[in-house]
């Protein structure tokens, strides 16, 4: 196949994941007064002393290095809730908890920049990266179940970086699957000879992995 | 016609195989080592790069046997345990060259055998592929094929790029080209 030959087939880095998830909302406590911002992706509003307001992550990281203002961490990033998810994913084998699709970032990005504004900044890095870990190794033992005849892989909750970084890895192997299962390769019951190109309509025999 | 300027596909068919000519050929000696004369007889046995046996094979003038990396030394080593076999010295284009084969010598078992290798191997080099350290390399790398270590590197190269992101760094690098100091020309 085209591209097989091709190691880096993954579309996006990290870099660029990261980039996307800055789109996300945060809650600032701005210490100056500006007027509203009106910028192509929305509007953001007066900015008065002490008054809460929500604005995306980029805006909210630009305005910290600049001392204008400070950023409340969102309410999934602290240790209780932390702790829970935590304790919830080593329970649970197969399922993912739900988390904000762009928690890796979101976190990294805080605790890069906003390291003051966040109690327990230890705490809560080392919380996620347990996170982290306990998730992908789920990842894992889920891929070792593929075989043939699975025509797509669900994984439910997986949140952006994650699958960012095993997707090349999925797509390469369910080609490499689907190539060897394909009925040119095992011979059928019936003698009449398939085309490859019509497995598609192999009937609804749908094997999903979740 | 995707796979025409691949590279694998190419190099895959520089396989040899072993093939019986049907017909004499003239002029062709050099294809086979103990011709006296330029011209190989009907009914010996010649290597012939894979690309060359099968435009042969289409115009009936030679039959392909099965190559030795499928026989049934192989075979039972896949049965008995699959990721310890060392395919990449045998052939390093073991599921390629088997999936263009099976279609041409008429042997039915080639497809299953090279599912069932296949799978029992996936999930040796899964395990090792997130996770290994990158610095010793384990020696399942040695033995897989070019398809399975794609697979590997793929899987290594994103760990990796996701390592280094997390470790931060600077979000803007210095463009190379501005690196260097113009000399001031006088």
């Amino acid at each position: 196949m085209a591209g097989q030959s091709d190691p880096h087939i993954s579309l996006f880095s990290a870099q660029e994941v990261e980039f996307l998830g800055e789109d996300e909302m945060v809650e600032i406590v701005p210490n100056m007064r500006m007027d509203p911002l009106n910028l192509i992706c929305g509007d953001f509003g007066p900015f008065r002393p002490q008054i809460a307001t929500q604005v995306p992550l980029w805006l909210a990281v630009a305005l910290k290095k600049r001392g204008k203002c400070t950023i409340r961490p969102p309410e999934w990033m602290s240790v209780e809730k932390l702790t829970q998810v935590l304790e919830a994913e080593r329970n649970s084998l197969r399922e993912f908890q739900p988390l904000p699709f762009h928690y890796v970032e979101i976190a990294r990005l805080l605790s890069d920049h906003a390291r003051d504004d966040i109690p327990d900044v230890y705490m809560v890095r080392s919380l996620i990266e347990d996170i982290r870990d306990v998730r992908f190794h789920k990842v894992e033992t889920g891929l070792e179940t593929i075989h043939e005849r699975t025509h797509a892989v669900k994984l439910k909750n997986l949140s952006a970086m994650e699958a960012n970084i095993v997707r090349p890895f999925v797509v390469r192997a369910l080609q490499a699957f689907y190539k060897h299962d394909s009925p040119e390769m095992i011979p059928q019951p019936d003698t009449t000879a398939i085309r490859r190109r019509q497995a598609a309509d192999r009937g609804p025999k749908r094997d999903r992995r979740y | 016609m995707a796979h025409y300027y691949d590279i694998d596909e190419i190099i895959v068919e520089e396989e040899l195989v072993s093939a019986v000519f049907q017909k004499a050929a003239n002029g062709v000696g050099i294809l086979d080592p103990s011709a006296e004369t330029n011209s190989v007889e009907q009914g010996s046995k010649v290597e012939l790069p894979f690309w060359l046996a099968h435009e042969l094979l289409q115009r009936q003038a030679v039959t392909i046997n099965v190559p030795a990396c499928f026989n049934q030394k192989t075979r039972k080593e896949i049965q008995a345990d699959a990721p310890c076999v060392d395919l990449r010295s045998r052939c390093p284009y073991f599921y390629e060259l088997g999936c263009k084969l099976a279609p041409l010598v008429g042997d039915r078992t080639i497809g299953s055998l090279l599912l069932q290798a296949f799978l029992s191997r996936y999930k040796e080099v899964l395990s090792k592929a997130h996770t290994a350290a990158s610095t010793p390399v384990p020696k399942v790398l040695t033995i897989l094929t070019k398809e399975e270590t794609n697979l590997y590197e793929t899987a290594q190269s994103s760990m990796a790029a996701f390592k280094k992101w997390r470790m931060g760094g600077p979000r803007f690098q210095r463009a190379s080209v501005l690196g260097r100091k113009r000399k001031p020309t006088d």
